[in-house]
This record gives structure tokens, C-alpha cells and sequence, in this order.
């Protein structure tokens, strides 16, 4: 069996591509273990971070000179919409919980809830 | 005259492998033209929703059901789907099918305003209130939780703080507690290069490209050897099946709430707070001792998202009299979805589970 397998150029060249992969993902943590790595990936940080900070200025900028909400205002939007849908979510499950249905069941495709069976369930009892 | 047994075999492979280089041609066609497969399929009910948030309940599939309904918690970086992945290759419809009332947490795709959640709101209020709605939607007075991997912390610091809760058992897979034992991930996050509170006051939600490429480093090479391999296969249809599965769900990230980030961030891999029951949450400790009811941990033996190094403190630090931890063979995703899961997590999550929820 050994022998046809390492006769086998397919399953020898499988085995060197899993060897391989093995091999570079050690020696790449490795390498990502440093202090050196970690210092590396703090300064491709700062710099995304400052790209970022400075497109949000130039962006929000723009916007406020076209008459236009910026991101702030529209995310403070967003915040009061949540606030309201959670006070409809408990209103709603206030009157669910009032009906003799359980609490609001939608199914994803708008069926109804089919009825629950019984919670007798007992494990299987062990062979032997 | 017939060949020699060696000619035959060396013409038959040559056969296979000109026949499989063909159906690489028209299969990688297929592969490109074809759209990502659907997950999440197993039938279910919205029973709640609120912001992002959605409580799902799956259809009894069985006669008669556990008594004891099974709630389960995702991670908040990853969609739940991988615990429905497609039929037969999900947990959800396995537990469905033998009896289990489950019911899943959806934490959705954290919206821009979602940056101020804090681990409090998904401890102290979420979590709560989705157990309520299980246990008035079921009408029995408890329930079982399952999480997995960063759920598992969640569920961990909920049973902790709400010891006299109606929580009846707790299972937990690949949970991390001991951020010591998370090397990479510790060197990557070392406070004097990673200015957390810069991150999240500048992004608000850590993106998702960047939880992505996170992961993805943990095993570099891992990108070219999985595409030399689905090339390999591609004549494989159950091959290319699986495989697009899982690189949906891999690459479907999702973004980190940014305070929660932080928090998370100081407290667990800064700090390390967790594994010594000296993280906040809410004014309140979370000691893990306070978890009293029946534990299960499982982890996996080639976990290189969560190492067993930080997965271990878990058992000997919950208070339970009745807990076990079982290593299975796996990676952090195969031990949970595919092939491996089906023989070995399932049954065994099965048989713990049903002998306590009755």
C-alpha cells in the first residue's frame, strides 16, 4: 500500500501541497508572533485609521456644503427609528402576549404556525 | 494479449485522471456561473424581533418533543447559519428531527447606531429577554442554552449572573475563557500598538473585512492550498458542495459592535479578566462558580481560532457538580458543521442533552 502510494505521482504531489501549507502557515506564525509584526500592524493601523478619520472630514464637509444630512445626523436618524420600532416591539408583544396565540409566530413565508406536538419526549433507554 | 496488471492499473489511473481533467473544465464553469448556495433552510417562525435581533423558533419535525426546550446563542462576529448550513448538514434540523423544541438567537448584521451595544445589553438584556420569550412561547419554566464559541462566552456570563435563572442545562463549544492562550490574537491586539479606543471611536463597528482578514492570518497559507485543493476536486460535486458552503458562511462575516469591542478588547485580551472571575458586566462580577446547572464543554483538537490552551479553564472553573468537557477530533468550524460534526458532535450533544430534558 505504502508503495503504490508513494509511486503514485498524484498522491505525492497532494502530499506535498497539505506539507507545504503545514510548513509556511508555521513559519508565517511564527514571524506574526513578534514584537516586530505587532508594531508593523499598529502602523498600517494608525495609517488606515487616519485615511479613514480624514475622508469622514472631508466627506462630512462636503456634505454640509451641498445641503445634504452627513453621516452623523442620518446614524442619529437611524437611533430614534430603533427607539421606535422597540417601543412597537413591546407594544406588540404586550398585545401578543394578551391574545390566546402564541406570541405573534410569523412564519418567513407567511404560513401559519402548524400545532406544536406533545413535550412527553423521554431519551432512549440503553441497550443491554 | 492482455496487459500486465501494472500497465492496467497505471492506463486506468491515466483514464481517471484525463476524465476528472474534463470534468474540471466543466465544472469550474459551473462554479463560476452558478450563484452561493442556499443556507438556513430548515423550516421556521420569527417569534420576536427587535433591531437586528431575531428569535427564531424551528418547526417541530418529530412526533412528541423534550420537555425542556434548547435555546442556542451564536457568536456576535459570524451568522448563525453554520448550525443550519443545508439539509443533512445541519445541527438545527438534526436536534429538530430527534425531538428537540429549538429555538435560535439571530443577532443580525450590527446596524451603524448598533456601535454603543455593550456586553451588558447582550448579558444583561437580550439574552434575558430572548429566554423569556422561549420559555412563554413553549410554556414550560426552563429551558437549555447552547453556544458556540463567542455565544458560548455570552451564555457563560448570562448563567453566571443569573444563577437562580430558569437556565437547565448549559453546552458550550470551543469557548474561549483564557486570552493567555490566544498567542496571535493577544500579540495582534498588544496595547502598546493597538489603540482600541482609536478603532472604535473612528469606525464605531470594527468591519468586517477586518474580523475577515483576522481570521484568514491565523493560517496564511491555508487561501492557496484550499484553492489547489478545490481544483483537485472539482470533478467532485459533493466536494464543491460542501465546499462552497463553508466559504459562504467564512466569508460572510459580519461587523463587531464597537463598544462591545472594546470591551472586549480590555476586559478579555487585554486583561484577561474571564478566566480569573474578574470581569465587569453591569457594576456585577461574573464569577464563574455561580454556574450551577449541568455543563458540557466541547472543544475541538485542532482549534486554531479558539487553542485548547484557552478553551481548558473553562470546566474546572464552573461551579457545576454535573459537568464534563469532551475533545473531538476537528477543526473550530468542523466540529460544528460537515461531515466530522454529523458522526461526532451531533450524537453526543444528542444523547447529553436528551437524558436532561425531560
Amino acid at each position: 500500500m505504502a508503495d503504490k502510494a508513494t509511486m503514485d505521482p498524484l498522491a505525492m504531489w497532494r502530499e506535498w501541497v497539505a506539507q507545504s501549507e503545514r510548513q509556511w502557515n508555521a513559519f508565517l506564525n511564527q514571524a506574526m508572533a513578534t514584537d516586530e509584526f505587532s508594531k508593523a500592524m499598529g502602523r498600517f493601523m494608525d495609517f488606515y485609521l487616519n485615511v479613514q478619520k480624514g475622508m469622514n472630514e472631508t466627506m462630512s464637509r462636503y456634505l454640509q456644503l451641498v445641503n445634504m444630512p452627513s453621516r452623523q445626523e442620518v446614524l442619529a436618524l437611524g437611533e430614534r427609528l430603533s427607539a421606535i420600532e422597540e417601543r412597537l416591539g413591546r407594544i406588540e408583544g404586550m398585545l401578543a402576549r394578551q391574545a390566546t396565540a402564541p406570541a405573534g409566530a410569523a412564519s418567513e413565508n407567511g404560513a401559519p404556525a402548524a400545532p406544536r406536538p406533545p413535550r412527553t419526549k423521554k431519551p432512549p433507554t440503553p441497550k443491554g | 494479449m492482455t496487459a500486465p496488471a501494472g500497465d492496467a492499473s497505471i492506463e486506468v489511473r491515466v483514464r481517471t485522471e484525463i476524465e476528472r481533467a474534463i470534468q474540471r473544465s466543466i465544472k469550474g464553469l459551473e462554479y463560476i456561473s452558478t450563484g452561493d448556495p442556499a443556507v438556513g433552510l430548515t423550516p421556521k417562525d420569527v417569534i420576536h424581533s427587535r433591531g437586528t435581533l431575531k428569535l427564531y423558533h424551528y418547526r417541530p419535525q418529530a412526533d412528541e418533543v423534550y420537555r425542556v426546550p434548547v435555546l442556542l446563542v451564536m457568536s456576535l462576529v459570524s451568522k448563525p447559519y453554520i448550525l443550519d448550513l443545508a439539509p443533512g448538514q445541519s445541527l438545527v434540523e438534526f436536534l429538530v428531527k430527534r425531538g428537540f423544541d429549538v429555538y435560535m438567537i439571530d443577532w443580525g448584521v450590527p446596524r451603524p447606531e448598533d456601535a454603543r451595544l455593550r456586553l451588558e445589553d447582550y448579558v444583561l438584556d437580550f439574552i434575558p429577554d430572548c429566554v423569556e420569550r422561549v420559555l412563554e412561547d413553549s410554556g414550560e419554566r426552563e429551558l437549555s442554552i447552547v453556544g458556540y464559541c463567542m455565544g458560548g462566552q455570552l451564555s457563560t456570563m448570562y448563567a453566571a449572573l443569573h444563577p437562580g435563572g430558569p437556565l437547565k442545562n448549559l453546552a458550550c463549544f470551543t469557548t474561549p475563557v483564557d486570552s493567555d492562550g490566544m498567542v496571535l490574537f493577544k500579540r495582534w491586539l498588544d496595547p502598546r500598538y493597538f489603540d482600541v479606543d482609536r478603532v472604535v471611536d473612528t469606525l464605531g463597528n470594527v468591519p468586517p473585512e477586518l474580523i475577515y482578514a483576522s481570521f484568514d492570518m491565523l493560517k496564511p497559507a491555508q487561501r492557496v492550498a484550499k484553492n489547489i485543493q478545490l481544483w483537485d476536486n472539482l470533478w467532485n460535486d459533493d466536494f464543491v458542495r460542501s465546499y462552497r458552503l463553508f466559504e459562504r458562511w467564512a466569508s460572510d462575516q459580519i461587523p463587531f459592535p464597537g463598544e462591545c469591542f472594546r470591551q472586549f478588547t480590555k476586559q478579555f485580551m487585554w486583561e484577561n479578566r474571564m478566566v480569573r472571575n474578574e470581569l465587569e458586566i453591569g457594576g456585577r462580577r461574573v464569577e464563574l462558580g455561580q454556574v450551577r446547572v449541568p455543563f458540557l464543554h466541547v472543544v475541538a483538537e485542532h482549534d486554531h481560532i479558539v487553542p485548547y490552551e484557552s478553551a481548558r479553564p473553562l470546566v474546572p472553573l464552573v461551579g457545576s457538580e454535573d459537568k464534563r468537557e469532551v475533545m473531538l477530533k476537528g477543526g473550530h468550524v468542523s466540529l460544528v458543521a460537515g461531515g466530522n460534526a454529523i458522526y461526532r458532535l451531533w450524537p453526543q450533544l444528542e444523547s447529553w442533552l436528551a437524558e436532561r430534558s425531560v
